[in-house]
């Protein structure tokens, strides 16, 4: 190996520039130092030694680089004298951060000068500056996006004078998926490591398009302070990254982690990747760069879906009916019912119903029709522009409550005693406290719940994989569907009042309503597959309903809800149960819950608990 | 496997990098307004989460949109192939007369800071020159866009660079 490496320095080296001597000991201290390892994304291995997150041969100029960031040091040294002819293939071109920092470190002032065309080019187009963290929030209807995604823009000298981050460029680190995988498929692969990462450098206005628009997320920007030379050190890198292939894991090897490790290479004193040993949740990262310091500023967003709902807010049933009858036939512009509204009424309504076309061309074919109606309908707005949109920042995400949760409750189950020991690894139910979080979403995985009661007597009383609970109010102009979907272990009425273990998959779709200002009605039809000991059958399929209110009040969030399964082979289940939230801090709720259970196995059972949930790292 | 999934990948980078001349078919250039967008939004596990992308392009299209650039149609270093992808912002930004979208677009016409007011305010006025159909694409947005700017003495200059 050695052996070949000092070929190849001889091989390159003899015609005018000479690699200079680096013995091992000065090679091994460099490459120990942390910005080599952050520039070859080296983490320490499992069983000491290192191996790198990049996945990807053509990274590593040393056969095994991705192990031996010291053979990695020696190899970059000795191609930075390859001759210039090399042109863009010279290691230089390829590898433009190392090549400063070691002519830094080393004080290389004899190095061939390829022309490095490429590069310089692609350079002078982003023309880095300025450097900004967006964060698409959560968006109600799909839980999942609370796990959310982060990436970087990247700004020129004059975005910010003239407001031009409009076309400024992304860089987003993403799983890069081949072909149309199913969502269940993608979630599997994601989780068990199945597809390459890669960065990929974009038009902002494209993720933003697609954030804003096409997904109905708000938007969060966190310009960094960054100084212009920190973020073209980091833009440097990138290109060392260019169609580099990393292991690309859902929780913690995910686009949130690079973009930390890419921080971390603009200012090097930042040290922000070990803070996430297990999982790199979106947020947290959001948390950790804040925490840190970089932050300048914070900007918002609102989705297009967000626009569309404030700007109907302020009308009434009428002039939504009359938003509902433009939208679907522009002629309605003359009509008495609408040229009678005062002047400004028309301009909202009018406004709402070509924001509510743009809605619902979302995602959709170029259709001619809509496109006429659409552009009706901005002829319109020309006439008589209504006010600029005036939407409250909602709470920063970031200050919401933190991820994992602990949870110590005691109760009593009709007449026994018991302490129950909680740990829920993510992220938020429709109790918990609710700044940053959206009402009616739910998205929790990996819970698990164990009891002692009087005696000594310990069980498992639960364990989650995944709660996931959507309820998305419906009003006169968007009617989304509310659906949920759990699994796991659970404990359900068995006969003698026993509390029997049962592992059960179940799911429910329906709708969910305003009723007031914080309050939300809904209702759900469900379906459900359980494996019950008592059940004579392997499996039991159960019909049913789950409806309820969540009331967000003073204290906290307040749910009551009704459910029942009906099940094939007769059994039916039934329960009451209340939940009220006392937000105590951001990271402290005090939970009181209530619950009446009824089944034909045995009577009614009563429980009463009080629970205090500690929201930590 | 993996060489396949290698293969692939690029291939889909070498169709990128591989720049479009104004009205290529694949830059998107000529689209009209209103043109629906790419992909439909996935609402369980997709691509909500953590992001996922059908490619890795690598840059050198912010200013384009994936176009190749000529020297004759940009300003100030920008091009205003740029606004390509913000037709429909631009379009609710003038019609209103004002907006983020319609600001990037004085500036990519090279309209200097203190002419822009009046930039956003001639162009609101004859909106419905400028987008005169529904069917308008970018280029006829642009070709409209010098005519209006000619016939204002302040603006008029903006109008000649080309």
């Amino acid at each position: 190996m050695l052996k070949r490496l000092s070929l190849l320095a001889l091989s390159v080296s003899a015609p005018l520039h000479a690699a200079p001597h680096l013995d091992s000991a000065r090679a091994q201290q460099l490459a120990d130092l942390p910005y080599w390892i952050a520039l070859g994304h080296y983490e320490k291995g499992k069983l000491g030694g290192w191996r790198s997150y990049v996945d990807d041969r053509k990274f590593f100029l040393a056969d095994d680089g991705a192990h031996h960031p010291a053979q990695e040091l020696q190899a970059t040294v000795a191609a930075l004298y390859a001759p210039a002819s090399l042109g863009n293939q010279h290691a230089q071109c390829v590898f433009p951060a190392r090549t400063r920092w070691l002519r830094e470190q080393l004080t290389l002032t004899d190095l061939p000068r390829p022309d490095c065309s490429e590069y310089r080019e692609w350079y002078a187009d982003v023309a880095p500056h300025s450097a900004a963290l967006i964060f698409p929030a959560a968006y109600l209807n799909s839980p999942s996006s609370m796990f959310g995604h982060t990436l970087l823009r990247i700004d020129k000298a004059d975005t910010h004078s003239n407001e031009t981050s409009l076309l400024s460029y992304a860089i987003n680190f993403g799983a890069y998926i081949e072909g149309s995988d199913n969502s269940i498929l993608y979630a599997w692969k994601g989780l068990a490591g199945g597809y390459p990462g890669l960065f990929a450098l974009m038009p902002y206005q494209d993720k933003l398009s697609e954030y804003r628009s096409l997904e109905n997320r708000d938007l969060w920007e966190y310009q960094l302070n960054l100084t212009p030379e920190e973020t073209g050190r980091m833009v440097e890198h990138v290109w060392e990254l260019k169609q580099v292939q990393f292991d690309y894991f859902f929780f913690d090897e995910n686009c949130s982690y690079r973009l930390l490790e890419l921080l971390q290479v603009a200012r090097p004193s930042l040290d922000l990747t070990s803070q996430f040993p297990l999982t790199a949740i979106p947020t947290d990262t959001v948390k950790a760069v804040k925490q840190s310091g970089l932050v300048a500023d914070t900007r918002y967003r609102p989705s297009r879906e967000r626009e569309l709902l404030a700007r109907a807010e302020p009308l009434d049933a009428e002039e939504q009916r009359q938003v509902l009858a433009l939208s679907a036939d522009t002629a309605q512009l003359q009509s008495p019912g609408f040229t009678a509204l005062p002047r400004e009424r028309q301009a909202l309504v009018q406004d709402a119903a070509y924001r509510l076309e743009r809605y619902r061309a979302n995602g959709q074919e170029r259709d001619p029709a809509q496109a006429a109606r659409s552009f009706e309908l901005l002829r319109a707005i020309n006439r008589n522009p209504p006010p600029p949109l005036q939407i409250e920042k909602p709470g920063l995400p970031e200050e919401g409550h933190e991820s994992r949760t602990w949870q110590l409750g005691v109760g009593t189950r009709d007449d026994r005693a018991f302490a129950e020991y909680g740990l829920r690894m993510a992220y938020h139910d429709l109790n918990d406290n609710a700044y940053g979080f959206p009402l009616g979403a739910q998205i929790e995985i990996l819970q698990l719940k164990v009891r002692q009661y009087e005696g000594n007597q310990w069980q498992v009383q639960r364990l989650d994989l995944a709660t996931i609970r959507s309820l998305t109010p419906r009003n006169a102009l968007l009617q989304p569907w509310s659906w949920q979907v759990a699994g796991g272990l659970e404990r359900v009425p068995g006969k003698h009042g026993d509390e029997v273990l049962v592992s059960h998959v179940n799911g429910g779709a329906g709708g969910t309503w305003q009723l007031a200002d914080d309050v939300l009605g809904f209702a759900l039809g469900t379906a459900r597959v359980e494996h019950h000991n008592d059940f004579a059958e392997f499996i039991s399929p159960a019909a049913g309903f789950n409806t309820g209110v969540l009331w967000r009040n003073g204290l906290g969030n307040l749910s009551l809800e009704a459910k029942g399964d009906f099940f094939t082979n007769g059994e039916v289940r039934r329960s009451l149960s209340l939940n009220q939230q006392w937000e105590l801090s951001r990271n402290l709720g005090l939970r009181l819950s209530a619950k009446r259970e009824f089944s034909h196995l045995t009577s009614a059972q009563n429980e009463v608990m009080l629970e205090m949930k500690w929201y930590h790292y | 496997m993996k060489r396949i999934l290698l293969g692939t990948l690029f291939a889909a980078v070498s169709i990128n990098a591989m720049a479009e001349a104004p009205g290529g078919p694949n830059c998107g250039w000529g689209n009209m307004l209103f043109e629906g967008q790419r992909g439909t939004p996935a609402h369980f596990l997709a691509s909500t989460t953590n992001g996922t992308s059908g490619n890795a392009t690598f840059g050198m299209t912010s200013g384009t949109n994936g176009c190749s650039t000529k020297a004759s149609l940009t300003y100030g270093g920008k091009s205003w192939l740029a606004m390509n992808g913000m037709m429909n912002e631009l379009s609710e930004d003038m019609a209103q007369g004002q907006g983020e979208a319609l600001t990037t677009y004085a500036v990519v016409m090279g309209v200097a800071p203190e002419d822009r007011a009046r930039f956003a305010s001639v162009t609101h006025e004859h909106f419905q020159q400028i987008f005169n159909t529904a069917d308008v694409n970018a280029e006829t947005v642009h070709t409209n866009t010098l005519a209006v700017l000619k016939t204002d003495p302040q603006l008029a200059k903006y109008a000649t660079e080309a």
